[in-house]
C-alpha cells in the first residue's frame, strides 16, 4: 500500500529535535518558523518564498503530482491530506498550520495545536482560479512575513507567463483540449474556471473545450463527447498519469479513430502537473506546454 | 431416467394441450409486456437515430460525420449492450429463482455481481497483468467465490430463501464497500468515476456487444439442454427424484450457467443492479409460470427493460447519461421491489441451534461462563492499555509512548480507543440481539440498513452544505440513521414486525442507499473522498466529547439490553414457544429492534457502516459455549470492544503515518472469519 516513514522524514525529525530548543530560545514570535502545510499548492508556494515547511500532507506523492519545486530532504510526511496524522503533527510542534477549505472539517482540531491559516483557491463561490491563487500567494506571504518575496514571486510568475505568450505568439498555435484519462471511456477535461484553463488563456492560447466545469475547473466526460470540439485543428493534451490500458484500447476503438485527435500529431502526452495547485503548478504547466508546442511546431 | 423424463414431458404436453387457452395466455401477457417495453425503448431509440439517418450522405461537414460515427460506434453498440446485458442478467436471475425456488434470488441479491466486481477492482489495482490474461476469468473467479460463500452459508439453512438472500446481500454489501474503499486508498486525484463508473453502459466500439453475444448464445443452448430436466424438477424434489432426475447435478449445472452469465456481464459493463431480480418477477407476475415460458420471457423482458431504462436515461440525462451509471439507476428503481416482494416470501423461523454436543452439562457451562468472563475482562483492559501506550515511532519501529509526548499522544489516542471500544461493544450487542431475535446467524447491524441511512445522511450534509463541520456531519448521519429505522418499522409493521421481514427491509434499504450514493457520486466531485472515507469507518474524527458520548450511550443502551435478557433467552425458542411462555411478542420485538437500531446508529457514528464486528463478536461468544443471553451478551460486548480496538490500532499503525480505517480493517478480518465460521459445524 503506502510506504511508511521515509528516511528523510526520520532525519528531519532528528534534526528538528536538535534545532527545536534553539528556536524556542531565540523566541522570535514575529515570523513563524515551523510551518506545516496540508496542501501541495501552499507548500510549494512556501518553498518559492524561501521557506521550507516542516511537514507536508501526502509528502509521499509529491514527486508524482507536484514534481517542482522538489520537496527538500527532511520534510516530514503528515499522512494523507484528508486524514493527516495528528500524532506526527503534534510531535513536530508547529507554530503555523496552512490549510484549505477542502479540509475545513479539521480546522477546529488544527487550531487546538497551532495557529491555523486557511487559504481558499478552490472554493464553492467559483471564479477564476489563477487570480485567486495570486491572492492566496499574497495572503500567505503576509502570514509568514515574506511580503517582499511574495511580490517578487508573483512578478516572476507573471513575467514568465508573458514570456511564454511571446514565444507562442510566433507559432499561431491551435486550440487545445486538456484532459486526464480516467479509463478508456472517460476523461476529466480541464476547463473554466480552472487553473489549466486560466494558464492557457494567460499565455495566449485557446481552450478548445468551451463548456464551464465545476469550481475545481474540470468536467468528467465520455470520450465520444470530444467530437463536440468543432475546430479540426484542435489538439489534445493528455496529462500523465495515463492508466496503462487506455492508449492501447483507444487504438482499437473506431470511435476514437473517427475523432480528429486520432490523426498523427494531434495528441500529446505531457508530464503530470498538479491540476488543483497554485502558481508553481501553473508555471510548470505553462513551461511544459510552451516547450512542447515549440518543439512540435 | 430418459424414459421417465419423456413420460413426464408427455404428460406435461398433454395437460398443456388440454388447456390451449391457458397455455396461450401464459405466453400472451408476457409477450405483450415485453413488446410494450421494447416498443417504448425503440421509440426513444428512434429519436436518437432519426436525425443521424436523415442526415445527408456523404456528410456535409465534420460535425455531422462525427454525429453519425458517434451513433454507429457509440450509441448503437450501447443499445446492443443494454439488450444483451439485460437478457443475460434476467436469464441468470430466472435460473437462480427457479433452481433455488426463491423469488428473491438474482445475481444482485446473491452477491454474484458484487463478487465479480470486487475481483475486477482488486485485479486492476494489484495485478493489472491478470486483466490482460482474461478479464472474464477474473470476474468468473470473483463471482464463483462469492457464490460459493453464499451457498455455503445457505446450505446450513437448507437453502431457505430468506437466509440465502440474507447471506447474498451481506456478501454483496461487503464486496461493494470493499471495492470502493480499495479504490479510495489507491489514488488521490483520479478516483471519482473509476468507482462509480461501474455499471455504465457507455460504449465506443462493438467489441463488448460482440463478445457478449456468443456467450449469451452458448448459455441459451445450455439452458435449452437443461430445460426438460428443469420442467421435471418443478414437480418437486421427491417427484423429480422418483423419475430418476439427479436434482443435485441439475441444480449445480443451472447455477453454473447463471453465475457465468452474471460474471460475463459484470466483466463487460460492471454491476447492473436488480435487473436479474425485476425481470423474472415481472415475467412471473404476467403469468409465465412454467420453466420454459419463465426463462424465455424473463430473458426477453430483461433485455427490453434494460434497453428501455438506458434509452430513457440517454433521453432525459442527455450528455450526462454517461455519468449516471445505468447500473446504479436500475438499482435505485429495482431495490424497492425487494420491499414489495417481501410479503410473498415464505419465511420460517428457525429455532436456534443447540449448543455443540459433547460439552459439559448446564451447571458446568455456567461455571465456565463465569470463569470465561473473569478472564475476558482483564484481557479487554489489557488490550485497551496496550493500544493506548504502544504506537509507531517516526523511524518505523514500535515504541512505548515517550514521556515528553505522553500528554499529547494520550489526548489523541484515548478518544479513538474509547470510541472504538464503545462502538465495538454496541455493535456486538446489536448483533447478539438481532441474531437471537431472528435465529439467523447472519443477522448483524450492517444488515439492518441503519448504517446505510447514516451514510446517506452524511452524503446529504456534504452536498447541501459546502463544508460541514464534524458536528453537522454527525447530526446528519444520525438523522439518516433514524429515517431508515423509521422506514423499516413502517414497512414491516404490517407483518407484525416479523424479524426476517425487518431485516430484509433493512437490506433492501441499504441497497437503495448504496445505489443513491453511487448515482450522486457519479459526478466525480472531490468531496466524494470524504464520503468514502466516512464509509470506510475511521475513528479519525472522534473527539474526547464524542468518545465520552459514545461510551455513555454504550453503557445506557447495554444496561437497557440487559433488562431484556429474558426475552433474548426465550425468543430463540421460536415465536410460538416464546409467546406461550408469556413473552409479549410485538412489544418485545419492537423494543429489541429499537435497541438494536439505536446501538448500531450510535456505533456507526464512530466506526462507519461496515465493520462486521456485530457479526463476529456474538459468534465468538457462542463458540466458547456461552448460550444464555446474559453471558453471551457480556462476552460478545467484550470481544466486540477488543476487536474494534485492535482493528483501530492496526489501522493506525500498519502504514503509518497514513491510516487504514478501523472499520475496513475489521471488515477485512471479518470476511475470512466468516468463511472459517461457516465451514465449521
Amino acid at each position: 500500500m503506502r510506504r511508511a516513514v521515509t528516511r528523510r522524514g526520520a532525519l528531519r525529525l532528528a534534526a528538528g529535535g536538535l534545532a527545536c530548543p534553539a528556536l524556542i530560545g531565540a523566541a522570535k514570535a514575529a515570523a513563524p518558523q515551523r510551518i506545516v502545510s496540508l496542501d501541495y499548492g501552499l507548500a510549494s508556494t512556501l518553498l518559492s518564498l524561501g521557506l521550507s515547511p516542516v511537514a507536508v500532507a501526502s509528502g509521499e506523492d509529491w514527486d508524482k503530482w507536484v514534481v517542482e519545486p522538489p520537496l527538500p530532504p527532511g520534510v516530514a510526511d503528515l499522512g494523507s491530506s484528508w486524514e493527516i496524522n495528528f500524532e506526527v503533527l503534534t510531535s513536530l510542534r508547529p507554530d503555523l498550520i496552512l490549510t484549505t477549505p477542502y479540509n475545513a472539517a479539521l480546522t477546529p482540531r488544527l487550531e487546538a495545536i497551532a495557529p491555523t491559516q486557511t487559504f481558499g483557491v478552490y472554493t464553492a463561490e467559483g471564479g477564476d482560479v489563477l487570480p485567486k491563487a495570486v491572492a492566496a500567494t499574497r495572503g500567505l506571504a503576509q502570514a509568514v512575513g515574506r511580503v517582499v518575496e511574495g511580490e517578487a514571486f508573483i512578478t516572476r510568475t507573471e513575467a514568465f507567463f508573458d514570456q511564454c505568450r511571446a514565444r507562442l505568439a510566433r507559432l499561431a498555435p491551435p486550440p487545445l483540449a486538456m484532459l486526464s484519462f480516467l479509463d478508456a471511456r472517460h476523461a476529466r477535461i480541464y476547463t473554466a474556471p480552472g487553473l489549466f484553463h486560466n494558464v492557457v488563456e494567460r499565455i495566449g492560447l485557446t481552450n478548445a473545450w468551451t463548456p464551464a466545469g465545476s469550481f475545481w475547473g474540470f468536467e468528467t466526460i465520455g470520450i465520444e463527447r470530444l467530437a463536440e470540439i468543432a475546430d479540426p485543428a484542435a489538439r489534445l493534451i493528455v496529462l500523465e498519469p495515463v492508466p496503462a490500458d487506455v492508449l492501447p484500447k483507444l487504438a482499437e476503438s473506431p470511435l476514437w479513430q473517427a475523432l480528429p485527435f486520432a490523426r498523427p500529431g494531434h495528441l500529446s502526452v505531457l508530464p503530470a502537473s498538479l491540476m488543483f495547485g497554485m502558481l508553481n503548478d501553473a508555471v510548470r504547466f505553462a513551461r511544459i506546454l510552451t516547450d512542447h508546442l515549440e518543439q512540435t511546431a | 431416467m430418459r424414459d421417465a423424463s419423456r413420460a413426464a414431458g408427455r404428460r406435461q404436453a398433454e395437460t398443456a394441450a388440454q388447456a390451449p387457452d391457458a397455455a396461450a395466455r401464459a405466453h400472451l401477457v408476457p409477450a405483450l409486456v415485453a413488446g410494450v417495453l421494447m416498443a417504448l425503448g425503440l421509440i426513444l431509440a428512434w429519436q436518437q437515430a432519426a436525425p443521424v439517418l436523415a442526415a445527408a450522405r456523404p456528410a456535409p461537414d465534420a460535425v455531422t460525420a462525427m454525429a453519425s460515427t458517434l451513433f454507429f460506434f457509440s450509441t448503437l453498440p450501447r443499445m446492443a449492450t443494454a439488450l444483451l446485458a439485460g437478457a443475460c442478467l434476467a436469464l441468470s436471475g430466472a435460473l437462480f429463482q427457479m433452481v433455488l425456488r426463491n423469488p428473491l434470488a438474482s445475481p444482485t441479491t446473491l452477491g454474484i455481481s458484487a463478487g465479480a466486481n470486487l475481483a475486477l477492482v482488486a485485479a486492476t489495482l494489484f495485478v493489472p497483468g491478470l486483466l490482460g490474461f482474461g478479464r472474464d476469468l477474473v470476474a468468473l473467479a470473483g463471482s464463483l467465490v462469492a457464490a460459493g460463500l453464499v451457498f455455503l452459508m445457505g446450505a446450513r439453512h437448507q437453502f431457505s430463501p430468506f437466509s440465502l438472500v440474507m447471506s447474498g446481500l451481506v456478501v454483496s454489501l461487503w464486496c461493494g464497500a470493499l471495492a470502493a474503499v480499495l479504490t479510495l486508498l489507491n489514488d488521490r486525484y483520479l478516483l471519482g468515476l473509476f468507482i462509480w463508473g461501474a455499471g455504465s453502459l457507455s460504449q465506443q466500439s462493438w467489441t463488448i456487444p460482440l463478445s457478449l453475444a456468443p456467450k449469451l448464445a452458448l448459455a441459451l443452448v445450455l439452458v435449452g439442454l437443461l430445460l426438460r430436466p428443469l420442467v421435471l424438477n418443478e414437480l418437486g424434489e421427491a417427484g423429480a427424484r422418483a423419475l430418476g432426475l439427479r436434482t443435485a447435478e441439475l441444480r449445480l449445472a443451472a447455477i453454473a450457467v447463471a453465475v457465468a452469465l452474471a460474471a460475463f456481464v459484470t466483466s463487460a459493463v460492471g454491476v447492473i443492479g436488480f435487473i436479474g431480480l425485476v425481470a423474472p418477477t415481472i415475467a412471473r407476475l404476467c403469468g409465465a409460470r412454467r420453466p420454459g415460458a419463465q426463462l424465455l420471457w424473463s430473458t426477453l423482458i430483461g433485455a427490453a427493460l434494460l434497453f428501455l431504462t438506458d434509452t430513457v436515461l440517454m433521453t432525459i440525462a442527455g450528455r450526462f447519461a454517461d455519468f449516471l451509471p445505468t447500473g446504479a439507476v436500475t438499482a435505485v428503481f429495482g431495490s424497492p421491489l425487494l420491499l414489495l416482494l417481501l410479503p410473498r416470501l415464505k419465511t420460517r423461523h428457525r429455532v436456534m441451534q443447540a449448543p455443540a454436543p459433547g460439552k459439559a452439562g448446564a451447571a458446568g457451562r455456567r461455571l465456565d461462563s463465569a470463569r470465561l468472563l473473569r478472564l475476558l475482562l482483564p484481557a479487554a483492559l489489557l488490550v485497551l492499555l496496550l493500544a493506548l501506550v504502544i504506537g509507531r515511532s517516526p523511524d518505523l519501529g514500535l515504541r512505548l509512548m515517550p514521556a515528553d509526548l505522553a500528554g499529547d499522544l494520550l489526548s489523541l489516542r484515548l478518544p479513538r480507543i474509547l470510541a472504538a471500544f464503545a462502538a465495538g461493544m454496541m455493535l456486538a450487542a446489536a448483533g447478539t440481539i438481532l441474531q437471537r431475535l431472528t435465529g439467523n446467524e447472519m443477522a448483524s447491524p450492517e444488515v439492518l440498513g441503519i448504517s446505510a441511512g447514516a451514510t446517506l445522511g452524511v452524503a446529504a450534509a456534504l452536498f447541501l452544505i459546502a463544508a460541514p463541520g464534524l458536528v453537522l456531519q454527525l447530526g446528519f448521519s444520525a438523522l439518516g440513521a433514524f429515517a431508515v429505522l423509521a422506514a423499516i418499522f413502517l414497512v414491516s409493521a404490517r407483518s407484525g414486525l416479523q424479524p426476517e421481514r425487518v431485516l430484509l427491509a433493512g437490506i433492501a434499504l441499504s441497497a437503495m442507499a448504496d445505489a443513491v450514493i453511487g448515482a450522486i457520486g457519479a459526478a466525480g466531485d472531490p468531496r466524494l473522498v470524504f464520503l468514502l472515507r466516512w464509509m470506510s469507518g475511521s475513528t479519525y474524527g472522534v473527539t474526547m466529547e464524542g468518545a465520552a458520548l459514545a461510551l455513555i450511550a454504550a453503557l445506557v443502551l447495554l444496561f437497557l439490553t440487559g433488562l431484556c435478557r429474558r426475552w433474548l433467552d426465550l425468543l430463540p425458542l421460536g415465536a410460538a414457544a416464546a409467546g406461550a411462555i408469556g413473552v409479549p411478542l410485538r412489544p418485545a420485538r419492537l423494543c429489541l429492534m429499537a435497541l438494536a437500531g439505536l446501538l448500531s446508529a450510535a456505533a456507526t457514528m464512530s466506526v462507519g457502516p461496515l465493520s462486521f464486528v456485530g457479526l463476529m463478536a456474538p459468534h465468538l461468544a457462542r463458540q466458547l459455549g456461552l448460550t444464555r443471553a446474559a453471558p453471551q451478551l457480556l462476552a460478545a460486548c467484550l470481544f466486540g470492544g477488543m476487536l474494534m480496538v485492535a482493528a483501530d490500532w492496526i489501522g493506525r499503525s500498519a502504514v503509518y503515518p497514513y491510516e487504514i480505517p478501523a472499520g475496513l480493517v475489521s471488515a477485512l478480518i471479518g470476511a475470512p472469519f466468516l468463511i472459517v465460521l461457516m465451514r465449521r459445524r
